[in-house]
């Protein structure tokens, strides 16, 4: 915390209870001019029934909120690299959300091909790690099945030219935090990474590859997410530890983010419509690395 | 200049001094003095595999050139198309092609202390915990000039395991299947060569 500034969360619980029982979906998103909006899914590309369920639910949910763009954290295609394959477990799925003219932006996990960032679909434009800017929000998509020194100097890199003006938000596919029990948290990536968001000033981080949902306690000032499970699920593989701070693991789920001037909000759908988490985060001015506070 | 700056500005040779610049000095601060023999050899034989690599990548460069050129495509078919036909060239390529051709016997000595001293020790248990679930089927078919089966997952790679690693061009890359290094092709996911026996048991 002596890097960063403070964060508040304000939860919704008691909203997210009412409208879960009452089986409505019903957004608190303030839809502000200029906002960003976007929503992230992970460990979806099973072409199965579920990961469709999850897609036409997020159409649904996007004639409420108009998310602009989709990113997602890893396993994009689980049954292989054919042209099928992309059919199948992509492009069939999500028809509605790229007729719409929404765009992708993917990182690879662990079961996806590394030919993948070739797929225009999927906005790599050839490399496996690569970032962009929307509004006032830079965005790193990485590739934490080979982070080598490469690639941790090109984050450090990108980070500082950043600098501390705009939200910082990182994603990649194995979580640095995580309570699920299959995978659970990637301490190795970790010892790496979070230093660099912490010298930084990373805001929130999102990853897939337990196949759960779970919101982490901030973790030296920084939000993580873990959303594996728009397609695959482990159920009841979740033991909410002293970092979680929401979880659910019984049926699939996607998220929807909107950030403003110093706010993100976020909502976590399930594939029935239910909000399963919700909230916002408050960002706050922080000194940059040099002693000198920017906003 | 950044990494990449300095590499892209000096090519396939700065790779290459890059590649010793980063291995070299962490050896030798290993013990603060002079490398030990096995330093020294180990060091030595980082260099000629990465000399290997540099050779494989000239040929692999050649033969793609004689192909049309792979750019973002919203056709799958394209892409699959490229793959297939950049590696079936390269195995004609490279028809004698065999296991030890790049791992040779010196670099996979190399590779297994690299690999003990990176994931050995109280490092193992984490380490290892990062690479084990959902990993690929130890089992599975592999063949140098063989394709990587389509699926099967990877393994993520230990940061500590890559950093201790002669770096590699972005045409390549290392994976781990059980104890076994392999060097693939990215582009044409052809096993390139395989060095058994190098990761540390499980313990």
């Amino acid at each position: 915390m002596r890097h960063r500034g403070v964060f508040l969360v304000v939860l919704l619980a008691v909203v997210a209870l009412v409208l879960s029982a009452s089986g409505a979906t019903e957004f608190a998103f303030p839809l502000k001019t200029n906002s960003v909006r976007f929503a992230a899914i992970g460990d979806m590309g099973t072409g199965k029934q579920p990961q469709i369920d999850v897609a036409r639910q997020m159409v649904k949910s996007r004639a409420i909120f108009p998310f602009e763009f989709v990113i997602t954290l890893g396993d994009n295609l689980y049954t292989g690299s054919q042209p099928s394959d992309f059919e199948k477990d992509f492009a069939v799925p999500y028809k509605a959300l790229l007729d719409a003219g929404v765009p992708f932006y993917a990182t690879l996990g662990n079961h996806d091909k590394t030919n993948e960032r070739f797929y225009k679909p999927f906005n790599m434009n050839g490399a496996s790690y690569y970032t962009y800017r929307k509004g006032h929000v830079r965005f790193l998509a990485l590739d934490s099945n080979y982070m080598d020194p490469r690639q941790t100097a090109w984050i450090e890199a990108q980070l500082r030219e950043a600098g501390n003006g705009d939200w910082k938000i990182c994603y990649f596919h194995h979580p640095l935090y995580s309570s699920a029990t299959f995978h659970g948290s990637a301490e190795g990536l970790r010892k790496v990474l979070e230093p660099l968001f912490v010298k930084y000033g990373v805001d929130v981080v999102f990853t897939g590859h337990d196949h759960v949902y779970e919101r982490v306690h901030p973790q030296q000032g920084i939000y993580y997410f873990t959303e594996g499970a728009s397609g695959s699920l482990r159920s009841g593989n979740l033991a909410p530890s002293a970092i979680t701070a929401a979880g659910f693991d019984t049926d699939r789920s996607f998220m929807m983010v909107e950030i403003t001037d110093n706010d993100m909000y976020f909502q976590t759908i399930s594939r029935t419509g239910l909000t399963v988490d919700s909230g916002v985060i408050h960002r706050t001015i922080r000194p940059a690395p040099g002693g000198v506070a920017h906003q | 200049m950044s990494t990449m700056r300095w590499i892209r500005s000096r090519g396939v040779t700065g790779l290459v001094a890059l590649s010793l610049c980063v291995i070299a000095p962490r050896m030798l601060a290993a013990q603060g003095a002079a490398p030990s023999k096995e330093q020294a050899d180990d060091a030595a034989a980082f260099k000629e595999f990465s000399a290997r690599v540099q050779a494989y990548l000239k040929l692999q460069k050649t033969v793609e050139s004689s192909l049309p050129g792979l750019t973002p495509t919203d056709l799958p078919e394209m892409i699959a198309a490229h793959q297939e036909a950049l590696a079936r060239k390269i195995q004609e390529a490279r028809p004698q092609a065999k296991a030890g051709d790049i791992f040779t016997p010196a670099a996979c000595e190399a590779f297994r202390h690299a690999s003990q001293a990176a994931l050995g020790g109280p490092r193992s248990a984490n380490a290892r915990a990062y690479m084990q679930p959902g990993a690929p089927d130890p089992a599975m078919p592999l063949a140098v000039n063989g394709i990587y089966p389509d699926t099967e997952p990877i393994t993520a790679l230990p940061p500590a395991l890559l950093a201790a690693f002669p770096p590699l061009p972005g045409e390549v890359a290392y994976r781990v299947v059980g104890r076994m290094l392999i060097l693939i092709d990215l582009k044409s996911r052809l096993v390139v060569d395989v060095a058994r026996l190098i990761l540390p048991p499980a313990s």
